[in-house]
């Protein structure tokens, strides 16, 4: 066996256990950190539109001017609702 | 000790809140302080009483005093076009028609002119000092006021709550990117900047209105059930929002020399209420306004009635 044999069973080995270890550690925590974050974004935008839903609240004025910051973000989460369009009555982006 | 910069004059309905803030206010730059007398109420009667047109920008009235009065239609207007002229820079072309159509909705909505007529009255309250000594603020009937002046505190709430969310997704977002692998340069949040401005904005009204060396409120009462006891409630409702009182002002009090047996009725039942008046508000009371035979109008007639008025502002 030549050391360049050994070298690349060890490299295997090593590559194995990573990803042993990611699957078994990192994923689940990155699906979850994943889900947690679109979470957030979604009450932030709730929060920040609550007129949308039907909800007044003080600041609905103000936060027109976040509108052209937004719109992306928004258009990801009615797709993330499973609607294809963007409800009618709030503020649309296709 | 110098006396506040800000001045407000509020009251119920009908009680000479008007007059007797133009007469403050002539009397402020009579004596060389360049005042700025401001009406926010919708209703504006602040031109009638200079008997010369007023706008929503500074207009002289006579030398050290200007007036404007704020008009809630143009601000929320002004306001909306403003967005719609940032959107050009942001928004994929694709996507600005729906934006502009949704906008234009929002402009339409309870509570979009009131924002509006919020936003220039702050805009006013925190504008740099060089301008002006002092601001003179007529403000409509009490309610509104109230409403007015109590935003601030909670619209600042509200604004950090929105801030604090917008920095946990944003925390959120870029610990996924990192487990991801595609962490990318820290980029800015315009989002947050918009909120942090709007923020600071409300803060700082927030600051200048509820400090007693910058601000003072007067209340204009007559000597009549229904305003007092309208008063009475306002300034306790001011106290909860900690924005200093400066004082009551009594207007049309009957005159001793006014004769005649009708008059000398009503002065019996206005006793009565002059006695409530000074239970209630007792050394709060700055200065007892006479009845005037006639209207008072045009600057002669605020600079006449500002000397009965004999009170330091």
């Amino acid at each position: 066996m030549t050391g360049r044999h050994v070298w690349s069973r060890v490299r295997e080995t090593l590559r194995a256990a990573r990803d042993i270890y990611e699957g078994v550690f990192i994923a689940p925590y990155r699906a979850e950190l994943y889900r947690e974050y679109l979470r957030r974004r979604d009450q932030f935008f709730l929060i920040a539109f609550a007129d949308l839903v039907g909800a007044p609240h003080p600041i609905g004025f103000y936060t027109l001017e976040l509108y052209p910051h937004l719109i992306e973000e928004f258009h990801q989460w009615h797709r993330r609702l499973g609607l294809e369009q963007a409800p009618d009555g709030g503020f649309r982006c296709c | 000790m110098t006396p506040p910069r800000v001045l407000f004059f509020g009251g119920k309905g009908g009680v000479g809140k008007t007059t007797l803030a133009g007469a403050v206010a002539v009397g402020l730059a009579d004596r060389g302080e360049r005042t700025l007398l401001v009406s926010t109420d919708p209703a504006h009667s602040t031109s009638d009483l200079f008997e010369r047109p007023l706008d929503d920008t500074p207009r002289e009235v006579l030398p050290n005093l200007q007036a404007l009065e704020i008009d809630p239609t143009r601000e929320a207007d002004r306001y909306i076009a403003d967005v719609k002229a940032r959107l050009a820079d942001t928004v994929p072309p694709r996507l600005a028609g729906e934006v502009e159509r949704q906008i234009d909705i929002a402009r339409v909505t309870p509570g979009a002119e009131e924002a509006a007529l919020f936003d220039r009255f702050a805009r006013i309250l925190t504008a740099d000092a060089t301008s002006h000594d002092r601001l003179v603020f007529d403000t409509a009937p009490l309610g509104h006021t109230l409403r007015l002046l109590a935003m601030p505190e909670q619209l600042d709430a509200w604004t950090a709550g929105l801030i604090a969310r917008r920095e946990q997704v944003h925390v959120l977002g870029r610990m996924w990117q990192r487990v991801a692998g595609t962490v990318a340069a820290e980029a800015p949040d315009p989002v947050r900047d918009v909120l942090e401005a709007r923020r600071a904005r409300f803060a700082t009204a927030r600051a200048i209105l509820t400090d007693p060396a910058r601000t003072a409120f007067y209340f204009v009462v007559l000597p009549e059930r229904l305003p007092i006891l309208e008063t009475d409630r306002a300034v306790r409702t001011l106290a909860k929002y900690r924005i200093p009182v400066g004082g009551v002002l009594v207007n049309r009090v009957l005159p001793d020399d006014a004769d005649g047996e009708f008059v000398a009725r009503r002065r019996a039942r206005e006793r009565h209420y002059r006695d409530d008046i000074a239970r209630r508000f007792g050394d709060l009371i700055r200065a007892t306004v006479p009845l005037q035979a006639a209207d008072v109008s045009g600057v002669a007639g605020l600079r006449a009635l500002g000397a009965l008025l004999a009170c330091d502002f």
